[in-house]
């Protein structure tokens, strides 16, 4: 009160409004109170709950290739070092983005998912239900991320700071129930298609993130399940050429494809491959790309001999471009990692050979990469074909580590790969900053680190 | 309104002063002269004692006052010299002989929105008059205070024209918020601070756009006595300056001044040629167990080329200064005009700093009781600049790390571009390129202006009215062709070229309303006041475009760009509401009261806390005027005071009180995405001050001291405050945290010898501050400064330590067996790790300051100022590349490196040089150096063409004069300089040596003439 009174004594004397001095309008920004209170926003925050979840695929990335046997150091930043060296610590920022974008990701959708109830007039409940579940589902897949990356990890439902600046760790059986929650409402209430391409969510997409789900819960039947439904759904085909899966945004077969234009693309992941050359391909996966099993797909890395001397091998990964030459964007999903969960999953079954079998599903893969045929048939040699197809056809997309821990293959693979490995690395540490600043997280690390 | 005021006020002064009646009396004449030349001295002030009865002298000198009775006393005075009183008398032609003033103590200062005479202070404040600095070619301000004033640490980031400083005035007080002072001219807060970023932390100086020689004098407030009336902006100390403005009944004087003379890098640092250097690879590789000659490092072929790449990219600057004034007054109307040019050459290839400057001030006398008048600067500077020291293709910094085994030319004498088979690749750029080859020119216009209207109701009731706007207009024009490491290696930015076009306007408007009021009653009680509302609204815009794939060099605007894919443009407004207030009083001028207080309001901070109140309170008292002391005749003055007050520290971004969504794009679609947690109670950062201090005049003013300590404590420090990112957020804007600043300052002016036409005197200023960091309100660690191997960062912030703490590895030395380094194992755990790091010293000088010497004699003078700070630490981070110990072979290695450890039993500083091997060169007490020296920072000497010579080309002054700055340093410092600071502008991470461009020398030569 005692402010306004002078507030007016001063305006009498200098002739000048004490609100116009004080509190002048903001521009390019929306007061937090403000967001989500009308339908207008609707569409807009739809587009930062998006934008909030694409900042965490490139980590999605690093963690699946940087921490297992696809890349080697080259460049000068540690967290990299870290990484190309296996010894990833507590104090890596790429841990931290990682740990970052699952809750800025988990941020958005709660706000979404608080506000857009209030919301009473203006919206469609169709829109309301679509945006609802896009929510839902980017939050699952958040946090689907978040517990195979780091194990048990807090599991967060409100915007509330109180809350969520002290909160623990939960189970990760708990997490995943969380997930797939999240996962079956979207699947009710998204459309069938998106009807503006593959860098917006459908129920295919959420098919898609629930074969994969089951497929790292070990439910073969239902991972086979969702995995024929993309497949069959006739919207999604293999493209002929895998030079471009390399080198295009937005083939025929994606699914689900983050979008980046050349107004807000970071660069993130061109940067590290082929600006600075940060990580290149380690000798293994040159040797695994160049044979003769992966064929075509080769056309992931590319070589050069001005760069081959001393540690660098020449070889640079090309599936990352700038924005102008128009491949910077990052897929979550798509079709050929439906064929290989399919596999996988009728492999686990016993399904090995013949009309609606694993090696039926390889096949489509190794033709389009004009590879040689898969000659495997017991179930154990199989599932190595498998694992061997997974790393040449979603080589530096983000599977490789995650690939390797779930079928429990990460010790041998990985020890053979580097000295220092240890089975610490199955999981990352929980950003030491988190420690330090959540008291629900104190002596709450992972073991190892 | 007027009416009624003009009633309740004559009452007040009715009841108070019933022994003045004002009655008729006699006219006095007469005739002022200077004692020291015997020429008359216009613009003299005469009142009759305890009265607002005055008159001032005419252009010769003359004048005429009617005093109300015989036994009048006339009070003489005039800003440098000694005030004097004169008892009439029966005498009706009174002529006064006025002698220059030694000891300042009747000089008028100015203080904050008022003025008052030096005695009657009863705060802190240094002055700065511009003869202190007007022979020495400083291209700003600030960095005219440079040893000049105790409790001001001034330090040149690099030897960049037009570049950084940091100014300090008793101290940061901040960790995140702006530690520069306010600086406030002729009553208006400027910009200060860099213009523009992204030159690898050279910054530019927004303080380089304003002439140093229209300043008649600065005064810095450094307690809270003092500063208290700047509120909420004060913390961090009040710079006010003064420009030059015209006397009254002064003849009108030009003055046309010329400077020309010669820059030159103060010292170059010593680095290996090319068989040096392949010698030492080679033993390198050697010890690394590899064969050197597989690695293309071969005797006789290698080094068949030597590049000196210093030579390359430094020159001899030419510097050049052209001004011309005129001042001047009748009893009405007083006027000052200037123009100025400045040219400098940096000693870098292609970089220069220009500037013209014009300036006019007029006030005029409309009636007796108004008056009005109004300043005008305008200014233009070009600043072409290079790439500075934290950036790959720097310049300097990049010819101190070439190869020599390379030249920055082909056989067809074409610069080398990146990636050139015949040229060392990433990460070294030509620097000859970098610096020749890139189009980075910041073209600033700054307009001053203001106008004023004072009017006074009563004698001393004065009414004054002030609106002032100070707008800075930017534009950055850059073009790096496909020569340079960012228009032609980055893939990112696609090799074809790479321009930007930005600009920017800070626009600050003021309108101050004073009002002030003085009297003296029964001659004994003085009660001076001042009340006043001001407001400051400032105006930020920016804007920006960038141009990509441009088809040639021969296009560099981005019209012809191929790509123009980021532009951005934003306005922001920002602004200050304030009432202040100051009431003095001194009882028979021996005991005297100040209470001074600001009511600030800022949009800056939250609703919960958008106001905020800082007050202060000082007493002094003169015990020399006391009866006991008054045959002490060596002692003219001695005074002591105390302060206690409460300032503040706004200076953050704006809106950071809010939770805010901005603009986010997704797949070529806009929308919105969460910027910022709210925290409404975010407010002012707080600093508590209390200071004593003695000021002390003896021998006729020939020996005065003034001895200053103070204990600050700074609290509710502005912090981005780290929280857990499971909120969706990194961190929220908070207040947490103190820091603490103590200590003492003592300034000794004295003339030694002032007899028979010589004259010397001595100014002394020393400064000791110990800055702490008290309390923080996070327990991990918060590292600043570069990232490092071996030790998380360069830099910590720690409670118990100085802001600037360098952190790192404990070097305890070389094994003499081994050759390895030794390092201090901190945690005892058997291994060297990051765990190990500690404090390894501090960039804050235990004492620092300057003394200078005057002689003049029949003409001549001679000044010699040195410059020193004692007890700093620099961090010699180049080192860490310069004396690697074989981590890299891309970088050449100074000198130092001859010194390493090669064999057993070598004792020796610098460990074994080993390929690849990085645990030698971790980050350690072994860059940290002693960062102490002392400078002359300028020898001039001058000589005053004697009258009788002058006036026969009908002038009435010559001076020639020869100027030579930064001559010599002494110090144990084993790079080129000590005085830098890689990151312009931290706090965090000051006196960080990394490549960078040392202080330039200026010798030159220079004329002034008087019509």
């Amino acid at each position: 009160m005692k402010s306004y009174i002078t507030c007016f004594i001063l305006t009498l004397t200098v002739l000048t409004s004490c609100k116009d001095v004080l509190e002048p309008t903001p521009y390019d920004i929306r007061i937090d109170d403000l967001t989500l209170k009308t339908a207008a926003d609707a569409p807009l925050v739809r587009i930062g709950l998006y934008s909030a979840f694409r900042a965490m695929t490139s980590s999605v990335v690093i963690a699946g290739d940087f921490t297992a046997d696809n890349i080697k150091h080259n460049g000068t930043f540690t967290s990299y070092q870290e990484f190309g060296t296996k010894q990833i610590t507590s104090t890596n920022a790429d841990v931290a983005t990682f740990w970052a974008g699952v809750y800025q990701t988990n941020y958005v959708a709660n706000f979404i998912l608080e506000r857009l109830p209030n919301v009473v007039s203006g919206i469609t409940s169709d829109s309301r239900k679509t945006l609802t579940a896009e929510a839902r589902f980017l939050r699952g897949l958040a946090n689907f991320y978040g517990v195979y990356t780091f194990g048990d990890i807090p599991l967060v439902t409100t915007t509330d700071q109180a809350t969520n600046r002290n909160i623990a760790r939960s189970p990760k059986a708990t997490v995943l129930a969380a997930v797939l929650a999240d996962y079956q409402a979207a699947l009710a209430d998204l459309p069938d298609d998106s009807s503006t391409g593959a860098a917006y969510l459908s129920k295919r997409v959420v098919q898609a993130a629930l074969a994969r789900y089951y497929l790292y819960q070990k439910n073969w039947a239902q991972a086979e399940t969702y995995a024929t439904q993309v497949i069959s759904s006739g919207k999604f085909t293999l493209v002929p050429d895998y030079n471009t899966i390399v080198n295009v945004n937005f083939t025929a077969e994606s699914i689900f494809e983050v979008g980046y234009t050349q107004n807000d693309d970071p660069g993130t992941l061109n940067t590290l491959f082929v600006s600075r050359r940060e990580v290149i391909p380690s000798d293994q996966i040159v040797i695994a790309l160049n044979s003769t099993e992966s064929g075509t797909r080769v056309a992931t890395i590319a070589f050069n001999v001005a760069q081959q001397q001393g540690n660098d091998n020449g070889w640079t990964v090309k599936k990352y471009g700038t924005a102008i030459e128009g491949n910077a964007n990052i897929v979550v999903f798509r079709l050929a990692e439906m064929y290989l969960i399919r596999a996988e999953a009728r492999a686990q079954l016993g399904k090995l050979v013949g009309a609606n079998s694993a090696v039926e599903d390889l096949t489509v893969l190794r033709t389009r990469a004009k590879a040689v045929a898969v000659t495997a048939a017991a179930q154990a040699d199989v599932l190595l074909a498998i694992e061997r197809e997974r790393q040449y056809e979603l080589a530096f997309e983000g599977h490789r580590w995650y690939d390797l821990v779930r079928t429990g293959r990460a010790q041998a693979v990985m020890s053979a790969f580097s000295p220092n490995w240890s089975s610490r690395f199955e999981v990352w540490p929980i950003p030491q900053s988190e420690i330090l600043r959540n008291p629900a997280l104190q002596g709450a690390q992972n073991p190892g680190y | 309104m007027r009416k009624f005021y003009s009633v309740i006020i004559w009452s007040v002064l009715l009841t108070i002063l019933p022994g003045y009646l004002w009655a008729q009396g006699q006219r006095i004449t007469g005739r002022v002269t200077s004692a020291q030349d015997g020429q008359t001295l216009p613009g003299v002030n005469i009142v009759v004692k305890g009265t607002t009865n005055g008159v001032s002298t005419d252009a010769n000198g003359a004048y005429s006052i009617v005093i109300p009775n015989g036994n009048a006393t006339l009070v003489f005075t005039s800003i440098g010299l000694n005030t004097q009183e004169v008892a009439v008398g029966n005498r009706s032609v009174v002529n006064v002989i006025m002698q220059e003033a030694l000891n300042e103590l009747s000089q008028v200062v100015v203080t904050g929105y008022n003025t008052t005479q030096r005695k009657d202070i009863t705060g802190s404040i240094a002055s700065i008059s511009s003869e202190k600095f007007k022979d020495i070619p400083v291209t700003s301000l600030d960095q005219a205070l440079q040893g000049q004033a105790a409790g001001v640490q001034v330090t040149q980031s690099s030897g960049t024209p037009g570049g950084g400083l940091t100014v300090r005035v008793r101290g940061n007080t901040s960790i995140s918020a702006s530690n520069r002072p306010l600086f406030i001219v002729d009553g208006v807060q400027v910009q200060n601070g860099s213009l523009t970023t992204g030159y690898g932390g050279q910054n530019d100086n927004a303080l380089a756009l304003l002439n140093p020689n229209d300043i008649e004098s600065i005064q810095v407030l450094k307690d809270a006595s003092a500063k208290a009336i700047y509120g909420s902006r004060a913390a961090n100390g009040v710079v006010l300056i003064t420009t030059k403005r015209g006397k009254a009944n002064q003849k009108t004087t030009i003055t046309a001044d010329v400077q020309r003379g010669l820059t030159d890098i103060v010292k170059r640092p010593s680095l290996l040629n090319s068989t040096q250097l392949l010698d030492l690879q080679r033993e390198a590789v050697t010890n690394a167990g590899q064969d050197p000659d597989k690695l293309g490092l071969i005797k006789g072929v290698t080094d068949g080329v030597n590049t000196n790449w210093l030579d390359m990219i430094l020159r001899k600057g030419v510097y050049q200064q052209y001004q011309v004034s005129a001042q001047g007054g009748t009893d009405r109307t007083r006027f000052y005009l200037s123009g100025n040019y400045r040219d400098e050459e940096g000693v870098l290839l292609n970089n220069r700093f220009s500037r013209m400057s014009g300036t006019m001030t007029i006030d005029h006398n409309a009636t007796a009781k108004l008056s009005f008048g109004s300043n005008i600067t305008v200014s233009r500077a070009v600043n072409k600049r290079v790439l500075g020291d934290n950036a790959l293709n720097g310049v300097y910094s990049g010819a101190t790390r070439s190869l020599p085994y390379y030249a920055p030319y082909n056989e067809q004498g074409q610069l080398y571009g990146p990636s050139d088979a015949n040229y060392a690749g990433f990460p070294n750029f030509n620097p000859v390129g970098e610096a020749v080859l890139p189009r980075q020119n910041v073209l600033t216009t700054k307009m001053l202006g203001g106008v004023y209207v004072q009017y006074e109701f009563l004698p001393n009731l004065r009414f004054r009215s002030k609106a002032s706007i100070d707008y800075n207009s930017i534009i950055e024009d850059i073009y790096d062709p496909t020569g340079t490491a960012v228009g032609g290696y980055d893939t990112s930015v696609g090799q074809q070229g790479y321009g930007e076009y930005n600009t920017s306007l800070a626009a600050t408007f003021t309108s101050t309303n004073t009002l002030t009021y003085n009297t003296l009653i029964n001659e004994k009680h003085r009660i001076s006041a001042l009340g006043g509302v001001e407001v400051i609204k400032r105006t930020n815009r920016s804007g920006s475009t960038i141009g990509k794939y441009f088809p040639s060099n021969d296009f560099t605007y981005i019209t012809s760009a191929g790509v123009v894919n980021a532009g951005s443009s934003a306005l922001v407004y920002s602004g200050l509401f304030s009432g202040f207030g100051e009431v003095k009083y001194d009882y028979k001028e021996k005991y005297l009261v100040t209470a001074t207080g600001r009511y600030d309001g800022s949009s800056r901070f939250g609703p919960n806390r958008q106001f905020g109140f800082f007050p202060s309170g000082s007493v002094a008292w003169r015990i020399s005027e006391e009866e006991f002391l008054s045959k002490t005749s060596f002692l003219n003055d001695l005074k002591v005071r105390a302060s206690y007050g409460f300032t503040g520290n706004e200076q953050i971004g704006n809106f950071l009180f809010l939770g805010t969504w901005a603009a986010t794009t997704y797949s070529g679609s806009s929308g919105l995405g969460p910027a910022a947690l709210a925290n409404p109670n975010l407010q002012w950062e707080r600093t508590r001050e209390a200071n004593v201090g003695i000021d002390a005049s003896f021998f006729n003013g020939r020996l005065s001291a003034t001895l200053d300590a103070y204990d600050n404590l700074t609290d509710k420090l502005l912090f981005n405050q780290p929280i857990p990112l499971t909120s969706g957020f990194g961190a929220v804007q908070g207040n947490i945290g103190k820091i603490s600043n103590k200590g003492i300052e003592l300034t000794i002016t004295t003339v030694n010898i002032d007899s028979k036409g010589l004259r010397w005197s001595t100014d002394l200023n020393l400064s000791r501050n110990e800055n702490k960091v008290v309390e923080l309100a996070t327990t991990e660690p918060l590292f600043a400064g570069y990232q490092a191997s071996g030790a998380t960062a360069t830099n910590v912030v720690l409670p118990g330590q100085p802001l600037g703490t360098f952190w790192g590895l404990k070097f305890l030395g070389v094994d003499p067996a081994t050759g390895n380094a030794i390092y201090d194992d901190k945690n005892g755990d058997g291994r060297i790790t990051p765990d190990d790091a500690q404090v390894i010293g501090n960039a804050q000088p235990k004492l620092f300051g300057g003394f200078t010497n005057r002689l003049s004699y029949k003409g001549f003078d001679l000044s010699v100022f040195f410059q020193f700070s004692y007890g700093n630490h620099v961090m010699n981070l180049t080192k860490q590349t310069s004396v690697n110990t074989g981590s890299s072979l891309n970088f050449n290695q100074s000198t130092d490196a001859l010194k390493r450890w090669q064999k057993e039993g070598d004792i020796t500083s610098v460990p074994r040089y080993i390929y690849e091997n990085t645990y030698n060169n971790y980050l350690s007490s072994r860059f940290v150096e002693d960062g102490s020296y002392v400078r002359l920072k300028n020898v001039t000497l001058g000589y005053n063409v004697p009258k009788t010579w002058v006036s026969k080309v009908k002038l009435s002054g010559i001076r020639v004069f020869a100027s030579a700055t930064n001559i010599w340093t002494f110090t144990k410092y084993s790079g080129p300089d000590p005085e830098l600071s890689t990151l312009d502008g931290s706090t965090t991470a000051q006196g960080i040596d990394f490549n960078t461009l040392p202080q330039v020398k200026n010798m030159m030569v220079g004329l002034t003439a008087t019509f």
